[in-house]
């Protein structure tokens, strides 16, 4: 008797704490997305809303209305459950560091926000065009003749290296979508309109940027 | 007392026209804040949350007198239009033409003269 209870309880604590026991569920992830105050830093509806430098620093936090076309989502469903610093500052900040505070989420509602998000696509994103590869054209780009290091982290041979001001792009090839990174070069205007980083369009050539998408979404 | 009101409407009015260019015009301060601050520093010092340990080569100190004078104001549009290399200096000073208006470059060439407090090269 004790001992089918127990088992009983067993198995509801296991259905309790394994996510996606259950089927993922888009619409009860919108829900979660929305009574849990995620919209209070976050956008979900595109085009972008912003215009100009105010905008963007009015913002408490990144727009999402792409994310399905930006993230991967194993690597969403990992940190929505447990969050780490993806930005070394914190956001729009010059001068405080990232308090590593994001809100985390757990049970079934991990699997279902994944759910959400991952449906939040942008057209703009060519698939197929980038493959992840070591790239020493895409690693001259980024290393030496454009200033990309001095605002991202990645690990050189030498170690952890480069500017904070940009997220970190360790860890962009389990991160990112490499096509949404050629997208996001490509198309500044669609994605951040307003940003620290500098518009490349004119600057570097269609190949370039394929080159340098390959070689960031390679990065461990 | 009509007079009055139309001189006061008058008055209303030169004040709206000249509070329509100001409202337009380059807020220099936030616009160098935003791009770049990041690697510049706040105070131009040359000290920006960017420069890690190993950066190749420290951004320009825009309080340094001196060497901001041996630039002058069109050296200084180029630089920041075309970025380091189009001066023969580091790629890690960005290029950006393509980032911000032509005003914007005027008004931050402005701006960094306020912290060099220098004139600049004449030509
Ligand atoms: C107080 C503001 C705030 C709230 C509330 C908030 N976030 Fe965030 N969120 C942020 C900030 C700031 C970042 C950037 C974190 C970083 O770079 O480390 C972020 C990053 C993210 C990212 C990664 C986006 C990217 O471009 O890197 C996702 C996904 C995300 N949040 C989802 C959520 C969800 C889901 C919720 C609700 C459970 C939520 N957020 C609640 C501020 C917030
Ligand atoms: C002056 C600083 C600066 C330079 C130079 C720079 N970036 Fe960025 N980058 C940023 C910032 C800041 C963001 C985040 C923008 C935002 O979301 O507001 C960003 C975002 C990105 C992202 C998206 C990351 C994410 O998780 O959202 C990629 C990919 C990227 N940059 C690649 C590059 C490449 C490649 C170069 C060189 C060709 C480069 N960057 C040069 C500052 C910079
Ligand atoms: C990613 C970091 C970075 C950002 C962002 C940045 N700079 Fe620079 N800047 C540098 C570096 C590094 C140098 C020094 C280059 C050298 O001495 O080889 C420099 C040099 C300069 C110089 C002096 C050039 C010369 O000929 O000596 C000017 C002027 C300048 N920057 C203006 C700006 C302005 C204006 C902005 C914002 C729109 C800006 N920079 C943003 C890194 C940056």
């Amino acid at each position: 008797m004790t001992r089918t209870i127990f088992t009983a309880l067993l198995g509801a604590l296991v259905l309790a704490l394994v996510p996606g026991g259950a089927r993922a569920d888009a619409a009860a992830g919108e829900e979660t997305f929305k009574g849990n105050g995620c919209m209070d830093c976050h956008y979900t509806d595109g085009p972008a809303k912003e215009k100009t430098i105010d905008d963007q620093l009015a913002k408490k936090g990144p727009e999402l209305w792409y994310a399905g076309s930006k993230f991967q989502q194993e690597w969403l469903q990992a940190w929505l459950a447990k969050p780490e610093p993806i930005r070394p500052m914190a956001y729009n900040s010059l001068t405080e560091k990232n308090p590593a505070d994001h809100p985390a989420l757990s049970g079934d509602d991990v699997a279902n926000v994944t759910e959400f998000l991952m449906g939040l696509t942008s057209d703009a994103v060519e698939a197929g065009k980038v493959k992840p590869k070591k790239n020493p054209k895409g690693r001259l780009i980024f290393t030496k003749k454009m200033p990309c290091s001095g605002c991202h982290q990645y690990e050189s041979k030498k170690g952890l290296t480069g500017g904070l001001m940009g997220p970190t792009l360790v860890g962009a090839g389990t991160r990112l979508n490499p096509d949404w990174i050629l997208a996001y070069l490509m198309q500044p205007e669609v994605f951040k309109p307003v940003k620290m980083m500098p518009v490349f369009v004119g600057i570097l050539r269609e190949k370039d940027m394929q080159n340098v998408a390959a070689y960031v979404a390679n990065f461990k | 007392m009509t007079r009055l009101k139309a001189i006061a409407a008058l008055i209303a009015c030169l004040g709206f026209v000249a509070a329509g260019p100001a409202a337009a015009e380059v807020d220099a301060e936030k616009v160098y804040k935003f791009y770049c601050a990041q690697c510049h520093g706040l105070e131009g010092k040359g000290d920006g949350p960017n420069v890690y340990k190993d950066f190749p080569v420290s951004p320009r100190n825009f309080t340094n007198a001196a060497e901001m004078d041996k630039l002058s104001d069109a050296d200084m549009r180029n630089v920041i239009r075309d970025g380091g290399p189009s001066v023969s200096k580091s790629p890690m000073m960005p290029p950006w033409g393509k980032t911000i208006s032509d005003e914007e470059v005027d008004a931050l060439v402005g701006h960094l003269r306020k912290l060099c407090a220098c004139e600049g090269k004449k030509g």
